[in-house]
């Protein structure tokens, strides 16, 4: 243990034993001389994709395709080419193409044709809806009543998936992996991001690190020790036992116990070898 | 007082709550507290640290738990019996079929075949176990904080 405290103090390391000279001295307004730059997080709006979860953008839809209530129509089948590009999604307004990639995504999941109210079906749906709107907000950044309603509806989005991890955790997850997004739970308890809060986290991690490096440090030092080590305890078991033998007395060493360590000793060795042959 | 009562009791019953130890799962148990003045009886929850070498308990589970006869650290004093109802994967006990909510998945997969299967929807039997997700979009098993500070690394547990 005094090994220890002694080759644990003797790192010099010079903003920690500025900090232990002044913790003396401490008053208020204490200043930390550690070198730990605190950056303030930018807010980030919880509409974004980043805080909603999403992780792709709304998909690209071919635009050649007819509109959705001209799928069936045996008219446009036979027309030509100009009808045809005409009643196409490529001159319908933006609300039909975002139908359409509601009805693609929303296909992904269904349990069978006609479901449209399933947990799944819900989410995607939810989802549909989030990725057009995140598109338009960033065109039309000042539109509020569109901001609360997407708002609303990450909420509910996130409110139901939580439900469904309770349900069917299978499920969950692979909902997750299909529709690409991520679920993070809330935190446990909110507060407001403050400099001498974080200042005091950023710190304590500091400190953890340092003593973890440091005991790194010293069990490598140790482990150089080790075949030293072994090296001379099977030397002097080998002349304790020889002795013993000369002089007549009771044999405590028996050859096992040698053996034992020579076998230790080509461990380590073997591992030693091994590790550099890695490196 | 009530940790006291907990003491007490052998087997308690408690849910998996996030927990970094490698060897051991942390426990959230509730027990009901009886006020004196009101004489009513008010829920008060107290966490509990079980052995749990394999981590076969994770997170929102509703586990049994045994105390241990002596004491494995300071703060480990159960281990992990068993797991009695798995988050998100109950099985009815009366009929021993599986629950999704308030349906059992037989019902909900014989309404399914009369519509006709769709080919991409979702298989229990080719569903993979919990957990294939963690770390990647499922960010449940371990506690999440408030983003504080703005590091080159990725904190995927700051919100």
């Amino acid at each position: 243990m005094n090994v220890a405290r002694r080759v644990l103090s003797s790192f010099n390391h010079p903003p920690l034993t500025n900090l232990t000279s002044k913790t003396c001295s401490r008053t208020y307004a204490f200043k930390s001389d550690l070198k730990i730059k605190w950056v303030r997080p930018e807010k980030i709006p919880c509409i974004r994709p980043e805080k909603s979860g999403d992780l792709e953008p709304m998909s690209q839809i071919d635009l050649s395709q007819p509109r959705m209530m001209f799928r069936n129509s045996k008219e446009l089948e036979t027309a030509d080419e100009t009808v045809k590009k005409l009643f196409s999604l490529e001159y319908a307004p933006r609300k039909e193409v975002a139908r359409v990639y509601f009805e693609e995504i929303k296909d992904v999941v269904r349990r069978h044709p006609m479901d449209a109210g399933s947990i799944e079906v819900k989410i995607a749906r939810w989802t549909g809806i989030i990725r057009a709107y995140q598109e338009l907000m960033e065109r039309f950044p000042r539109d509020k009543r569109m901001k609360v309603i997407l708002k609303e509806l990450i909420d509910r989005r996130k409110k139901h998936l939580k439900y469904l991890r309770r349900w069917d955790y299978k499920k969950f997850e692979w909902l997750l992996e299909t529709l690409n997004l991520v679920y993070k739970p809330p935190p446990n308890e909110f507060h407001w991001i403050t400099r001498k809060e974080s200042l005091q986290k950023l710190t304590d991690k500091y400190c953890e690190d340092l003593k973890q490096e440091r005991l790194d440090t010293y069990r490598k030092m140790l482990q150089a020790e080790q075949p030293i080590f072994l090296k001379e305890k099977i030397r002097a078991l080998q002349f304790i036992r020889s002795e013993q033998q000369e002089c007549g007395v009771e044999v405590t060493v028996t050859d096992e116990e040698i053996e034992k360590v020579k076998n230790q000793l080509q461990e380590l060795e073997e591992k030693k070898q091994s590790e550099s042959d890695d490196s | 007082m009530s940790l006291q009562a907990a003491a007490q009791t052998t087997i308690l019953l408690g849910r998996c709550v996030p927990c970094l130890k490698h060897n051991a799962s942390k426990f959230k148990i509730k027990r009901l507290e009886l006020d004196t003045n009101l004489l009513m009886y008010f829920g008060k929850e107290e966490y509990v640290y079980a052995h749990d070498p394999q981590k076969m308990c994770k997170t929102g589970d509703v586990v049994l738990i045994e105390q241990l006869p002596k004491k494995m650290t300071r703060l480990i004093t159960h281990a992990v019996k068993k797991v009695v109802y798995p988050l998100g994967d109950i099985t009815d006990p009366m009929t021993g079929k599986k629950v999704v909510s308030g349906k059992y998945r037989d019902h909900i997969e014989a309404v399914n075949k009369v519509y006709g299967k769709k080919e991409g929807a979702f298989k229990y039997e080719e569903a993979p176990p919990r957990g294939w997700q963690e770390d990647k979009k499922d960010f449940t098993h371990a506690e999440t904080y408030i983003k504080y500070h703005e590091s080159e690394k990725d904190d995927p547990y700051a919100v």
